[in-house]
């Protein structure tokens, strides 16, 4: 869906030719090996993935397919923009920590 | 003769005690005065009375009067201030009982033992604990109050929560082992932050209130605003009736209402973060309210807000008119379109439905391909979960396996909850298809724990717990038997 999206895995706009596609991924299987930083991992709608040659294989399998790139471009086009933020975490913290064990009722 | 003033004295003493505990007014204070000054002087004669006879060598005497008359004055705060500090569950539990707190003195040493293991745990204590709760049969409010602080010296704090307020439907009631479950757990929720917990409780007053209770119970109450707040003289009132004053005074002094704690104020925090910017088109609009509603805390506002973007989304024209153009640009297979409207609904309500199962949230009123498939998802997993929990337990009672009346208990209580959460979620239809499942077999069990097990308060609990779900559902039989098994007689410790 968004997680996993073959245009975010190979970092390309939604309106991507196939044949820029096929370029770009063998580019970043290239570079994967290589074990470039950079191409680690990918940036998503949710934060940043990590992206591995299997990912990157599946990603074109997936848009060779016209019926699965229908799907994947639907996410795509219509997601926010790819943030570089984190999985956003709970923030509830207790207000008061250890005031139970303070008033006398143990851990 | 000379008894008389004292059993006068411990009569008007324990009638003191037992008027503050029914009272949350200025009242609370007056009777804590009148309970303080008896206990003052009862003690002043008690210890000259003792004085008297070791020096008059009687040492036998004076001995048999500490015991007779000072235990009972100065037991409960030394359990409090030291036995349960130290750890020291065995004294903690006769010096309970030698307190004598009403017709079963028993029950507050169980939970003062149990108190002081949670405290200070160690496997041992425990262990010990266990066996004299085990003891005591039939299960009774203190059985479960010291189970619940037994899980919360293991670090349960979510299981000691359950069994506390679980307490709250057995019959048998022992005002002062009932005292410490409602401080229990107004600490805990002050510890969390759960200040409308506290205030409900006050305002329902289910447990009576010790003075530090009665203390948070003010806090709970200023912070949120709430009418019956206590003035800031009164709170100061009460923080120095409370125990732990040093750790409090924070409390004390931060127990003014903010903004940002008022429920009206939440909900227009939790409204902003939720709702998506309204000039996006509907896809877009949908993704970006489910994308919200994943990263965020859910809530039943944020999820209605994406099942309805949704919906609208997918019966959007433009939509469907976006997807007819791209399959034709594509050359996608024939039907692809609809396939894709299928295939995206399907998947949307899968992840809206896990989310939506794990925060126990309820179905949003919306019609269309997400909203009538969540609604669905969510009614038929959740009643087959009800449905196979009711009937593991009724199985087991058929199978012969009997468990201890602790665990029974426990397995009620967490069959209730999840019927509880449930119907919560699901609504009125689903209260009225769950109903039967908890009926057949609540009633079938109830039966069983009075006739056999001779466990009448576990068993009134049950059949109260299925008479007010019949009354809810209209369920006339239900009802007709349920009041039936509810007007008989429950013997209970109480009425030796």
């Amino acid at each position: 869906m968004l997680e996993d999206n073959p245009f975010f895995v190979l970092g390309l706009p939604a309106d991507t030719s196939r044949i820029e596609i096929e370029r770009e991924a063998q580019k970043l299987l290239g570079m994967l090996e290589l074990g470039f930083a950079d191409t680690k991992t990918y940036q998503t709608p949710l934060g940043a993935r990590p992206r591995t040659p299997e990912l990157v294989r599946a990603a074109v399998a997936a848009l060779r397919d016209p019926y699965r790139r229908l799907i994947a471009e639907l996410w795509a086009r219509h997601a926010p923009a790819p943030t570089t933020a984190e999985r956003a975490t709970d923030p509830a913290e207790p207000s008061h920590p250890g005031l139970r064990r303070s008033l006398g009722w143990g851990p | 003769m000379y008894a008389l003033p004292v059993i006068l004295l411990t009569r008007l003493h324990q009638y003191a005690i037992d008027a503050r505990r029914k009272n949350r007014t200025w009242h609370y204070f007056a009777w804590s005065g009148v309970a303080a000054l008896i206990a003052t002087v009862m003690f002043l004669l008690a210890t000259t009375l003792v004085a008297l006879l070791f020096y008059a060598k009687l040492w036998w005497l004076a001995i048999a009067m500490i015991g007779l008359l000072l235990l009972p004055i100065v037991g409960p705060t030394l359990v409090r201030h030291v036995l349960v500090p130290l750890g020291a569950y065995r004294l903690a539990y006769y010096l309970g009982w030698a307190c004598r707190p009403g017709k079963d003195p028993t029950a507050y040493g169980l939970v003062a033992a149990a108190w002081a293991q949670a405290v200070k745990p160690i496997g041992a204590g425990e262990a010990w604990v266990a066996l004299r709760r085990d003891k005591r049969i039939p299960l009774g409010d203190a059985e479960v109050i010291a189970t619940a602080l037994l899980a919360a010296s293991r670090g349960d704090a979510a299981t000691a929560r359950l069994l506390m307020r679980s307490a709250h439907m057995l019959v048998e009631i022992h005002p002062m082992v009932r005292e410490l479950a409602g401080e229990w757990l107004a600490c805990d929720a002050a510890e969390r932050g759960a200040w409308s917990e506290i205030a409900e409780d006050a305002e329902a007053a289910r447990w009576p209130a010790t003075p530090l209770t009665y203390f948070l119970e003010g806090v709970a109450a200023r912070r949120l605003g709430s009418a019956s707040a206590p003035s800031r003289r009164e709170l100061w009132a009460r923080w120095l009736l409370a125990p732990h004053r040093r750790h409090t005074n924070e409390l004390r002094d931060a127990a003014t209402p903010t903004s940002s704690e008022t429920p009206a104020a939440h909900e227009a925090q939790t409204n902003s973060v939720d709702a998506p910017p309204p000039d996006r088109a509907p896809l877009p609009r949908a993704i970006a309210a489910h994308l919200a509603f994943s990263t965020s805390a859910p809530s039943l506002i944020s999820l209605g807000t994406t099942v309805r973007a949704w919906d609208a989304a997918l019966s959007d024209g433009a939509t469907h008119g976006w997807l007819g153009r791209r399959a034709l640009e594509l050359d996608a297979p024939l039907g692809a379109v609809d396939r894709a409207l299928r295939e995206i609904a399907t998947v949307v309500t899968d992840q809206l439905a896990r989310i939506a199962d794990g925060a126990q949230l309820g179905a949003p009123m919306s019609h269309g391909p997400i909203g009538d498939g969540l609604a669905r998802r969510l009614r038929h997993g959740r009643l087959d979960n009800l449905e196979a929990g009711f009937t593991r337990w009724r199985d087991r009672q058929h199978d012969g396996e009997h468990h201890a009346a602790i665990d029974e208990w426990r397995e009620f209580i967490a069959l209730q909850t999840a019927y509880t959460a449930a119907i919560t979620a699901g609504g009125a239809e689903l209260r009225r298809l769950a109903f039967p499942h908890a009926y057949s077999t609540g009633t079938h069990m109830a039966a069983w724990l009075w006739n056999t097990r001779s466990e009448y308060a576990l068993s009134h609990a049950i059949s109260k717990w299925l008479l007010d779900e019949a009354l809810a559902v209209g369920d006339t039989e239900a009802i007709e038997l349920g009041h039936r098994n509810c007007d008989l007689y429950v013997p209970t410790r109480n009425d030796k």
